[in-house]
Protein backbone atom coordinates (compact mmCIF):
# COMPACT_ATOMS: atom_id res chain seq x y z
CA UNK A 1 0.00 0.00 0.00
CA UNK A 2 1.73 3.31 -1.13
CA UNK A 3 2.01 5.01 2.13
CA UNK A 4 0.70 8.43 1.34
CA UNK A 5 -2.69 7.31 1.66
CA UNK A 6 -4.03 7.53 5.10
CA UNK A 7 -5.33 3.92 6.77
CA UNK A 8 -8.43 4.01 8.44
CA UNK A 9 -7.06 4.76 12.06
CA UNK A 10 -5.71 8.13 10.24
CA UNK A 11 -8.71 8.81 9.21
CA UNK A 12 -9.82 8.44 13.05
CA UNK A 13 -7.39 10.45 13.58
CA UNK A 14 -8.38 13.08 11.67
CA UNK A 15 -11.45 13.56 13.57
CA UNK A 16 -9.53 14.82 16.67
CA UNK A 17 -8.70 18.20 14.28
CA UNK A 18 -12.28 18.92 14.09
CA UNK A 19 -12.85 17.66 18.10
CA UNK A 20 -10.45 20.55 18.46
CA UNK A 21 -12.47 23.15 16.02
CA UNK A 22 -15.94 21.84 18.25
CA UNK A 23 -14.20 22.79 21.50
CA UNK A 24 -13.14 26.07 20.86
CA UNK A 25 -16.08 26.93 19.33
CA UNK A 26 -17.83 25.97 22.22
CA UNK A 27 -15.59 27.06 24.69
CA UNK A 28 -15.44 30.84 23.11
CA UNK A 29 -19.68 30.60 22.80
CA UNK A 30 -19.73 31.46 18.73
CA UNK A 31 -22.41 28.70 18.25
CA UNK A 32 -20.74 27.29 16.05
CA UNK A 33 -19.92 24.02 17.34
CA UNK A 34 -23.34 22.60 16.77
CA UNK A 35 -22.94 23.71 13.46
CA UNK A 36 -19.57 22.09 12.78
CA UNK A 37 -20.62 18.72 14.18
CA UNK A 38 -23.56 18.55 11.78
CA UNK A 39 -20.95 19.48 8.77
CA UNK A 40 -18.51 17.25 9.68
CA UNK A 41 -20.99 14.43 10.45
CA UNK A 42 -22.99 15.09 7.08
CA UNK A 43 -19.56 15.13 4.97
CA UNK A 44 -18.65 12.04 6.08
CA UNK A 45 -21.42 9.77 5.99
CA UNK A 46 -22.72 11.33 2.36
CA UNK A 47 -18.25 10.37 1.58
CA UNK A 48 -18.95 6.77 2.31
CA UNK A 49 -22.08 6.68 0.74
CA UNK A 50 -20.79 7.81 -2.61
CA UNK A 51 -17.79 5.66 -1.63
CA UNK A 52 -20.48 2.63 -1.32
CA UNK A 53 -21.94 3.74 -4.38
CA UNK A 54 -19.25 3.98 -6.47
CA UNK A 55 -17.64 0.33 -5.16
CA UNK A 56 -20.58 -0.95 -6.18
CA UNK A 57 -20.37 0.66 -9.76
CA UNK A 58 -17.18 0.28 -10.60
CA UNK A 59 -17.55 -3.41 -9.65
CA UNK A 60 -20.93 -4.56 -10.48
CA UNK A 61 -22.99 -2.04 -12.91
CA UNK A 62 -20.47 -1.26 -15.42
CA UNK A 63 -20.07 1.26 -17.88
CA UNK A 64 -23.75 1.70 -18.52
CA UNK A 65 -24.57 2.14 -14.63
CA UNK A 66 -21.35 4.94 -14.97
CA UNK A 67 -23.65 7.07 -17.37
CA UNK A 68 -26.36 6.87 -14.89
CA UNK A 69 -24.92 8.04 -12.12
CA UNK A 70 -23.72 10.55 -14.45
CA UNK A 71 -27.54 11.56 -16.01
CA UNK A 72 -28.15 11.74 -11.56
CA UNK A 73 -25.67 14.39 -11.02
CA UNK A 74 -27.00 16.19 -14.15
CA UNK A 75 -30.68 16.25 -12.82
CA UNK A 76 -29.80 17.56 -10.09
CA UNK A 77 -27.27 20.04 -11.05
CA UNK A 78 -30.49 21.31 -13.01
CA UNK A 79 -31.89 21.92 -10.13
CA UNK A 80 -29.42 23.78 -8.49
CA UNK A 81 -28.92 25.82 -11.15
CA UNK A 82 -32.26 26.23 -12.26
CA UNK A 83 -32.82 27.90 -9.13
CA UNK A 84 -30.53 30.38 -10.09
CA UNK A 85 -32.87 31.56 -12.82
CA UNK A 86 -35.95 31.95 -10.54
CA UNK A 87 -38.60 34.15 -12.24
CA UNK A 88 -37.05 32.59 -15.90
CA UNK A 89 -40.09 30.65 -17.68
CA UNK A 90 -39.31 26.64 -17.57
CA UNK A 91 -35.90 27.93 -15.78
CA UNK A 92 -35.01 24.37 -14.34
CA UNK A 93 -35.46 22.64 -17.64
CA UNK A 94 -33.23 25.12 -19.12
CA UNK A 95 -30.87 24.46 -16.82
CA UNK A 96 -30.86 21.13 -16.83
CA UNK A 97 -30.87 20.78 -20.50
CA UNK A 98 -27.52 23.31 -20.65
CA UNK A 99 -25.49 21.01 -17.98
CA UNK A 100 -26.75 18.14 -19.80
CA UNK A 101 -25.09 19.67 -23.43
CA UNK A 102 -22.13 20.67 -22.00
CA UNK A 103 -21.65 17.18 -20.17
CA UNK A 104 -22.21 15.55 -23.45
CA UNK A 105 -19.99 16.89 -25.51
CA UNK A 106 -16.88 17.85 -23.56
CA UNK A 107 -16.88 14.19 -21.96
CA UNK A 108 -17.97 13.15 -25.33
CA UNK A 109 -14.99 13.97 -27.12
CA UNK A 110 -12.94 13.31 -24.64
CA UNK A 111 -13.83 9.19 -24.56
CA UNK A 112 -13.75 9.37 -28.05
CA UNK A 113 -10.58 10.57 -29.13
CA UNK A 114 -9.49 8.19 -26.14
CA UNK A 115 -8.15 11.08 -23.64
CA UNK A 116 -9.61 9.43 -21.24
CA UNK A 117 -10.90 5.76 -20.56
CA UNK A 118 -14.59 5.13 -20.82
CA UNK A 119 -14.49 2.74 -17.78
CA UNK A 120 -16.70 3.69 -15.25
CA UNK A 121 -14.06 4.62 -12.99
CA UNK A 122 -12.83 7.24 -15.09
CA UNK A 123 -15.89 8.51 -15.98
CA UNK A 124 -18.09 8.78 -13.41
CA UNK A 125 -15.20 11.03 -11.11
CA UNK A 126 -14.48 13.23 -14.21
CA UNK A 127 -18.10 13.25 -15.24
CA UNK A 128 -18.58 15.07 -11.93
CA UNK A 129 -15.80 17.86 -12.36
CA UNK A 130 -17.60 18.53 -15.66
CA UNK A 131 -21.44 18.46 -14.31
CA UNK A 132 -19.82 20.36 -11.10
CA UNK A 133 -18.12 23.16 -13.45
CA UNK A 134 -21.37 23.15 -16.00
CA UNK A 135 -23.86 23.70 -13.44
CA UNK A 136 -21.55 26.57 -11.69
CA UNK A 137 -21.76 28.45 -15.38
CA UNK A 138 -25.11 27.70 -16.20
CA UNK A 139 -26.42 29.32 -12.70
CA UNK A 140 -24.26 32.65 -13.14
CA UNK A 141 -25.52 32.63 -16.99
CA UNK A 142 -29.30 31.98 -15.63
CA UNK A 143 -29.20 34.82 -12.91
CA UNK A 144 -27.20 37.23 -14.81
CA UNK A 145 -30.06 36.82 -17.73
CA UNK A 146 -32.74 36.80 -15.34
CA UNK A 147 -31.21 40.31 -14.13
CA UNK A 148 -30.66 41.45 -17.31
CA UNK A 149 -34.24 40.84 -18.50
CA UNK A 150 -35.35 42.83 -15.56
CA UNK A 151 -33.03 45.31 -15.72
CA UNK A 152 -33.39 46.68 -19.07
CA UNK A 153 -37.02 45.44 -20.04
CA UNK A 154 -37.32 48.99 -21.58
CA UNK A 155 -34.35 48.84 -23.33
CA UNK A 156 -35.09 45.41 -24.96
CA UNK A 157 -38.94 47.01 -25.88
CA UNK A 158 -37.79 49.69 -27.46
CA UNK A 159 -35.43 47.78 -30.04
CA UNK A 160 -38.52 45.30 -30.42
CA UNK A 161 -40.91 48.16 -30.88
CA UNK A 162 -38.91 48.57 -33.52
CA UNK A 163 -39.10 45.86 -35.66
CA UNK A 164 -36.20 44.13 -34.34
CA UNK A 165 -36.21 40.33 -33.39
CA UNK A 166 -36.34 38.64 -29.95
CA UNK A 167 -32.57 37.58 -31.10
CA UNK A 168 -31.33 40.74 -32.41
CA UNK A 169 -32.89 42.56 -29.53
CA UNK A 170 -31.62 40.26 -26.86
CA UNK A 171 -27.99 40.33 -28.52
CA UNK A 172 -25.93 43.09 -26.65
CA UNK A 173 -27.39 41.89 -23.52
CA UNK A 174 -26.52 38.32 -24.19
CA UNK A 175 -22.53 39.51 -24.95
CA UNK A 176 -22.95 40.76 -21.37
CA UNK A 177 -24.26 38.27 -19.63
CA UNK A 178 -21.74 35.72 -21.00
CA UNK A 179 -18.22 38.06 -20.37
CA UNK A 180 -19.89 37.95 -16.91
CA UNK A 181 -20.84 34.35 -16.38
CA UNK A 182 -17.22 33.11 -17.61
CA UNK A 183 -14.97 35.45 -15.96
CA UNK A 184 -14.82 33.26 -12.90
CA UNK A 185 -14.18 30.58 -14.81
CA UNK A 186 -11.47 32.01 -17.16
CA UNK A 187 -9.68 34.01 -13.89
CA UNK A 188 -9.39 30.84 -12.03
CA UNK A 189 -7.80 29.44 -15.62
CA UNK A 190 -5.11 31.87 -15.87
CA UNK A 191 -3.93 31.91 -11.87
CA UNK A 192 -4.08 27.93 -12.15
CA UNK A 193 -0.86 26.33 -10.05
CA UNK A 194 0.38 30.27 -9.21
CA UNK A 195 -2.68 30.46 -6.51
CA UNK A 196 -3.84 26.95 -6.08
CA UNK A 197 -3.27 23.64 -6.76
CA UNK A 198 -6.13 22.28 -8.77
CA UNK A 199 -8.29 19.25 -6.96
CA UNK A 200 -7.34 16.27 -9.59
CA UNK A 201 -3.74 17.44 -9.29
CA UNK A 202 -2.96 17.56 -5.81
CA UNK A 203 -5.57 14.37 -5.35
CA UNK A 204 -2.60 12.33 -8.03
CA UNK A 205 0.12 14.15 -6.28
CA UNK A 206 -1.32 12.74 -2.95
CA UNK A 207 -1.40 9.08 -4.27
CA UNK A 208 2.37 9.12 -5.06
CA UNK A 209 1.89 10.01 -8.69
CA UNK A 210 4.59 11.95 -9.93
CA UNK A 211 3.98 15.76 -10.66
CA UNK A 212 5.03 15.35 -14.51
CA UNK A 213 1.94 12.56 -14.95
CA UNK A 214 -0.18 14.99 -12.67
CA UNK A 215 0.20 17.36 -14.68
CA UNK A 216 -0.82 16.02 -17.60
CA UNK A 217 -4.32 14.93 -16.16
CA UNK A 218 -4.55 18.33 -14.72
CA UNK A 219 -4.03 19.97 -18.22
CA UNK A 220 -6.66 17.92 -19.57
CA UNK A 221 -9.02 18.24 -16.42
CA UNK A 222 -8.72 22.08 -16.97
CA UNK A 223 -9.16 22.32 -20.36
CA UNK A 224 -12.44 20.23 -20.00
CA UNK A 225 -13.16 22.56 -17.45
CA UNK A 226 -12.93 25.59 -19.36
CA UNK A 227 -15.21 23.84 -22.55
CA UNK A 228 -17.84 22.96 -20.18
CA UNK A 229 -18.31 25.54 -18.83
CA UNK A 230 -18.57 27.91 -22.15
CA UNK A 231 -20.52 25.02 -24.11
CA UNK A 232 -23.02 25.36 -20.78
CA UNK A 233 -23.04 29.27 -20.14
CA UNK A 234 -24.00 29.23 -23.99
CA UNK A 235 -26.35 26.58 -24.16
CA UNK A 236 -28.02 28.29 -21.03
CA UNK A 237 -27.64 31.75 -22.93
CA UNK A 238 -29.27 30.43 -25.71
CA UNK A 239 -32.44 28.29 -24.25
CA UNK A 240 -32.80 30.81 -21.62
CA UNK A 241 -32.90 33.62 -24.56
CA UNK A 242 -35.62 31.98 -26.13
CA UNK A 243 -37.38 31.23 -22.61
CA UNK A 244 -37.35 35.39 -22.12
CA UNK A 245 -39.88 35.85 -24.80
CA UNK A 246 -42.63 34.53 -26.55
CA UNK A 247 -43.84 33.16 -29.97
CA UNK A 248 -44.73 36.71 -31.12
CA UNK A 249 -41.38 38.37 -29.99
CA UNK A 250 -43.04 39.75 -26.77
CA UNK A 251 -40.88 40.19 -23.58
CA UNK A 252 -42.33 37.67 -21.00
CA UNK B 1 -54.62 53.24 -44.80
CA UNK B 2 -53.95 51.99 -41.31
CA UNK B 3 -57.05 51.83 -39.58
CA UNK B 4 -57.58 50.05 -36.29
CA UNK B 5 -60.58 48.06 -35.16
CA UNK B 6 -60.62 46.53 -31.83
CA UNK B 7 -63.51 44.41 -30.78
CA UNK B 8 -64.53 43.37 -27.43
CA UNK B 9 -60.51 43.21 -26.25
CA UNK B 10 -60.20 42.50 -22.73
CA UNK B 11 -57.01 42.43 -20.87
CA UNK B 12 -56.63 40.38 -17.42
CA UNK B 13 -53.22 40.49 -15.42
CA UNK B 14 -52.94 38.30 -11.84
CA UNK B 15 -56.31 38.70 -12.29
CA UNK B 16 -57.30 41.80 -12.26
CA UNK B 17 -59.02 42.78 -15.46
CA UNK B 18 -56.97 45.63 -16.72
CA UNK B 19 -59.02 46.43 -20.08
CA UNK B 20 -62.70 45.32 -19.86
CA UNK B 21 -64.36 44.75 -23.55
CA UNK B 22 -63.02 47.64 -25.53
CA UNK B 23 -64.80 47.90 -28.95
CA UNK B 24 -63.78 51.29 -30.95
CA UNK B 25 -62.03 52.05 -34.14
CA UNK B 26 -59.00 54.23 -34.98
CA UNK B 27 -59.63 56.08 -37.84
CA UNK B 28 -56.24 56.31 -40.06
CA UNK B 29 -54.58 59.73 -41.11
CA UNK B 30 -56.22 60.92 -37.76
CA UNK B 31 -55.08 61.18 -34.21
CA UNK B 32 -56.52 59.21 -31.47
CA UNK B 33 -56.13 60.27 -27.95
CA UNK B 34 -56.61 57.44 -25.15
CA UNK B 35 -57.41 59.56 -22.12
CA UNK B 36 -59.09 59.07 -18.49
CA UNK B 37 -57.58 58.72 -15.04
CA UNK B 38 -53.85 56.87 -14.33
CA UNK B 39 -54.86 53.10 -14.01
CA UNK B 40 -57.48 53.30 -16.60
CA UNK B 41 -55.81 50.93 -18.54
CA UNK B 42 -54.57 53.36 -21.44
CA UNK B 43 -50.79 52.22 -21.94
CA UNK B 44 -51.78 48.73 -21.22
CA UNK B 45 -54.40 49.04 -24.30
CA UNK B 46 -51.79 51.21 -26.65
CA UNK B 47 -49.17 48.05 -26.14
CA UNK B 48 -51.72 45.95 -27.97
CA UNK B 49 -51.57 47.96 -31.27
CA UNK B 50 -48.07 46.95 -32.17
CA UNK B 51 -48.28 43.54 -30.26
CA UNK B 52 -45.82 44.18 -27.20
CA UNK B 53 -48.87 42.68 -25.35
CA UNK B 54 -51.32 40.74 -26.67
CA UNK B 55 -55.19 40.76 -25.40
CA UNK B 56 -56.32 37.74 -23.21
CA UNK B 57 -59.56 38.28 -25.29
CA UNK B 58 -60.90 39.73 -27.88
CA UNK B 59 -59.44 40.71 -31.40
CA UNK B 60 -57.39 44.12 -32.91
CA UNK B 61 -57.46 44.28 -36.67
CA UNK B 62 -55.34 46.60 -39.16
CA UNK B 63 -56.94 47.06 -42.02
CA UNK B 64 -59.63 44.48 -41.59
CA UNK B 65 -56.73 41.52 -40.89
CA UNK B 66 -56.51 40.65 -37.54
CA UNK B 67 -52.95 41.19 -35.53
CA UNK B 68 -52.09 38.27 -35.01
CA UNK B 69 -52.22 36.54 -38.34
CA UNK B 70 -49.82 39.61 -39.73
CA UNK B 71 -46.02 38.81 -39.43
CA UNK B 72 -45.23 40.37 -36.21
CA UNK B 73 -41.75 42.07 -37.00
CA UNK B 74 -43.40 43.80 -40.44
CA UNK B 75 -46.05 44.82 -38.02
CA UNK B 76 -43.69 46.59 -35.62
CA UNK B 77 -42.60 48.35 -38.48
CA UNK B 78 -45.31 49.45 -39.86
CA UNK B 79 -46.55 50.80 -36.08
CA UNK B 80 -43.91 52.88 -34.71
CA UNK B 81 -43.61 53.90 -30.70
CA UNK B 82 -42.62 56.45 -28.56
CA UNK B 83 -42.48 55.91 -24.97
CA UNK B 84 -43.06 57.82 -22.07
CA UNK B 85 -39.42 58.28 -21.19
CA UNK B 86 -36.50 58.46 -23.55
CA UNK B 87 -34.66 54.91 -23.87
CA UNK B 88 -31.61 54.89 -25.54
CA UNK B 89 -30.44 51.74 -27.31
CA UNK B 90 -27.07 52.34 -28.61
CA UNK B 91 -24.09 53.74 -28.61
CA UNK B 92 -24.78 57.17 -30.67
CA UNK B 93 -27.39 59.39 -32.35
CA UNK B 94 -26.65 58.04 -35.81
CA UNK B 95 -26.52 54.26 -34.21
CA UNK B 96 -29.89 54.99 -32.94
CA UNK B 97 -31.49 55.80 -36.06
CA UNK B 98 -30.19 52.87 -37.66
CA UNK B 99 -31.53 50.54 -35.04
CA UNK B 100 -33.82 49.52 -36.75
CA UNK B 101 -33.15 50.99 -40.15
CA UNK B 102 -29.93 49.53 -40.63
CA UNK B 103 -29.64 50.46 -44.49
CA UNK B 104 -30.24 54.62 -43.10
CA UNK B 105 -27.70 56.30 -45.10
CA UNK B 106 -26.60 59.79 -43.51
CA UNK B 107 -28.13 62.33 -45.45
CA UNK B 108 -31.64 60.91 -44.81
CA UNK B 109 -30.43 60.12 -40.64
CA UNK B 110 -29.38 64.58 -40.91
CA UNK B 111 -33.10 65.11 -42.47
CA UNK B 112 -35.08 62.69 -40.27
CA UNK B 113 -33.30 64.74 -37.28
CA UNK B 114 -33.69 68.41 -39.06
CA UNK B 115 -37.24 67.21 -38.52
CA UNK B 116 -37.74 67.02 -35.22
CA UNK B 117 -35.45 69.55 -34.39
CA UNK B 118 -32.08 68.64 -33.43
CA UNK B 119 -29.04 69.60 -35.40
CA UNK B 120 -26.63 67.96 -37.53
CA UNK B 121 -23.75 68.68 -35.50
CA UNK B 122 -25.57 65.93 -32.75
CA UNK B 123 -25.76 63.17 -35.59
CA UNK B 124 -22.29 61.09 -34.05
CA UNK B 125 -22.96 62.64 -30.33
CA UNK B 126 -23.37 59.56 -28.01
CA UNK B 127 -26.67 59.29 -27.20
CA UNK B 128 -26.29 58.59 -23.48
CA UNK B 129 -25.15 62.72 -23.38
CA UNK B 130 -28.24 64.21 -24.62
CA UNK B 131 -30.76 65.91 -22.79
CA UNK B 132 -34.32 64.94 -21.93
CA UNK B 133 -35.68 66.88 -24.81
CA UNK B 134 -33.32 65.92 -27.33
CA UNK B 135 -33.22 61.96 -26.35
CA UNK B 136 -37.07 62.29 -26.39
CA UNK B 137 -36.93 63.97 -30.44
CA UNK B 138 -34.03 61.11 -30.95
CA UNK B 139 -36.54 58.90 -30.03
CA UNK B 140 -39.04 60.11 -32.73
CA UNK B 141 -36.41 60.26 -35.64
CA UNK B 142 -36.16 56.88 -34.63
CA UNK B 143 -39.35 55.59 -34.67
CA UNK B 144 -40.00 57.59 -37.91
CA UNK B 145 -36.16 56.31 -39.50
CA UNK B 146 -38.32 52.91 -40.00
CA UNK B 147 -41.25 55.28 -41.83
CA UNK B 148 -44.30 53.66 -40.13
CA UNK B 149 -47.84 54.21 -40.96
CA UNK B 150 -48.89 54.37 -37.89
CA UNK B 151 -47.03 56.56 -34.54
CA UNK B 152 -48.13 55.22 -30.58
CA UNK B 153 -47.11 57.50 -28.60
CA UNK B 154 -47.26 57.10 -25.24
CA UNK B 155 -47.52 60.25 -22.82
CA UNK B 156 -44.63 61.53 -25.20
CA UNK B 157 -43.85 64.58 -23.07
CA UNK B 158 -44.81 63.88 -19.69
CA UNK B 159 -40.83 63.24 -18.34
CA UNK B 160 -39.97 66.21 -19.98
CA UNK B 161 -39.34 69.82 -18.54
CA UNK B 162 -42.15 72.01 -19.76
CA UNK B 163 -39.91 74.18 -22.01
CA UNK B 164 -38.50 70.91 -24.09
CA UNK B 165 -42.57 69.40 -23.66
CA UNK B 166 -43.44 72.43 -25.52
CA UNK B 167 -40.61 72.05 -27.72
CA UNK B 168 -41.09 68.25 -28.94
CA UNK B 169 -45.25 68.92 -28.70
CA UNK B 170 -44.59 70.74 -31.34
CA UNK B 171 -42.72 68.80 -33.56
CA UNK B 172 -45.46 65.95 -33.02
CA UNK B 173 -48.08 68.56 -34.42
CA UNK B 174 -46.36 68.96 -37.38
CA UNK B 175 -45.50 65.57 -38.39
CA UNK B 176 -49.20 65.09 -37.62
CA UNK B 177 -50.12 67.54 -39.74
CA UNK B 178 -48.50 65.31 -42.47
CA UNK B 179 -51.32 62.31 -41.90
CA UNK B 180 -50.05 60.57 -40.32
CA UNK B 181 -52.09 58.47 -38.15
CA UNK B 182 -51.16 58.38 -34.76
CA UNK B 183 -52.62 56.69 -30.93
CA UNK B 184 -51.57 59.34 -28.60
CA UNK B 185 -51.74 58.33 -24.92
CA UNK B 186 -51.78 62.01 -22.79
CA UNK B 187 -53.29 62.59 -19.37
CA UNK B 188 -53.29 66.61 -20.09
CA UNK B 189 -56.81 67.72 -21.42
CA UNK B 190 -55.08 70.75 -23.09
CA UNK B 191 -52.40 68.55 -25.09
CA UNK B 192 -55.29 66.43 -26.10
CA UNK B 193 -56.98 69.17 -27.69
CA UNK B 194 -54.13 70.76 -29.10
CA UNK B 195 -53.04 67.97 -31.01
CA UNK B 196 -55.88 64.58 -31.25
CA UNK B 197 -59.29 65.01 -33.66
CA UNK B 198 -60.33 61.57 -31.86
CA UNK B 199 -60.63 60.77 -28.32
CA UNK B 200 -61.17 57.51 -26.31
CA UNK B 201 -62.08 57.84 -22.74
CA UNK B 202 -61.18 54.98 -20.65
CA UNK B 203 -62.41 54.59 -17.00
CA UNK B 204 -61.49 51.40 -15.02
CA UNK B 205 -60.77 49.74 -18.42
CA UNK B 206 -63.97 50.48 -19.70
CA UNK B 207 -64.91 52.45 -22.88
CA UNK B 208 -66.89 55.10 -21.66
CA UNK B 209 -67.35 57.98 -24.48
CA UNK B 210 -65.46 57.90 -28.02
CA UNK B 211 -65.67 60.92 -30.58
CA UNK B 212 -64.30 63.98 -31.82
CA UNK B 213 -62.05 66.03 -29.22
CA UNK B 214 -64.30 68.78 -29.32
CA UNK B 215 -67.42 66.76 -28.18
CA UNK B 216 -65.62 64.38 -25.65
CA UNK B 217 -67.12 66.13 -22.22
CA UNK B 218 -63.89 64.29 -20.05
CA UNK B 219 -61.59 66.75 -22.27
CA UNK B 220 -63.57 69.77 -21.85
CA UNK B 221 -63.70 70.11 -18.52
CA UNK B 222 -67.18 68.37 -17.72
CA UNK B 223 -65.07 65.19 -16.65
CA UNK B 224 -62.64 67.36 -14.73
CA UNK B 225 -59.03 66.46 -15.53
Amino acid sequence: MNPAVPEWTGVALSVSLVAVAVVIAWRQQLGLAKEIVIAAVRAGVQLFAVGAVLLFLFQHAGLPGGFAWLAVMVVIAGQVAGRRGAGLHRSRYVATAAVAVAAAVTLGVLILFGVVQSAPRVVVPVGGMVVSGAMQATGVTLARLVAEARGQRAVIEARLALGLSAPAAFAPHRRELLRTALIPTLDSTKVVGLISLPGAMTGLILAGVSPEVAIRYQIVVMYMLVAAAVMAALAAAELGRRMLFTGAQQLR
Amino acid sequence: MSRFDLREVSVRRDGHLIIDRVSATIAPGRCTALVGPSGAGKSTLLRLFNRLDDPTSGTLLLDGAELDTLDVLELRRRVGLVGQRPVMVAATVIEELRTGAPELERGRAVELLARVGIAQALVDRPSAGLSGGEAQRVCLARALAVEPEVLLLDEPTSALDPEAAKAVEETLCGLLGDGLTAILVSHSAEQVRRMADDALVLQGGRLVESGPVREIAYVNGVGGV
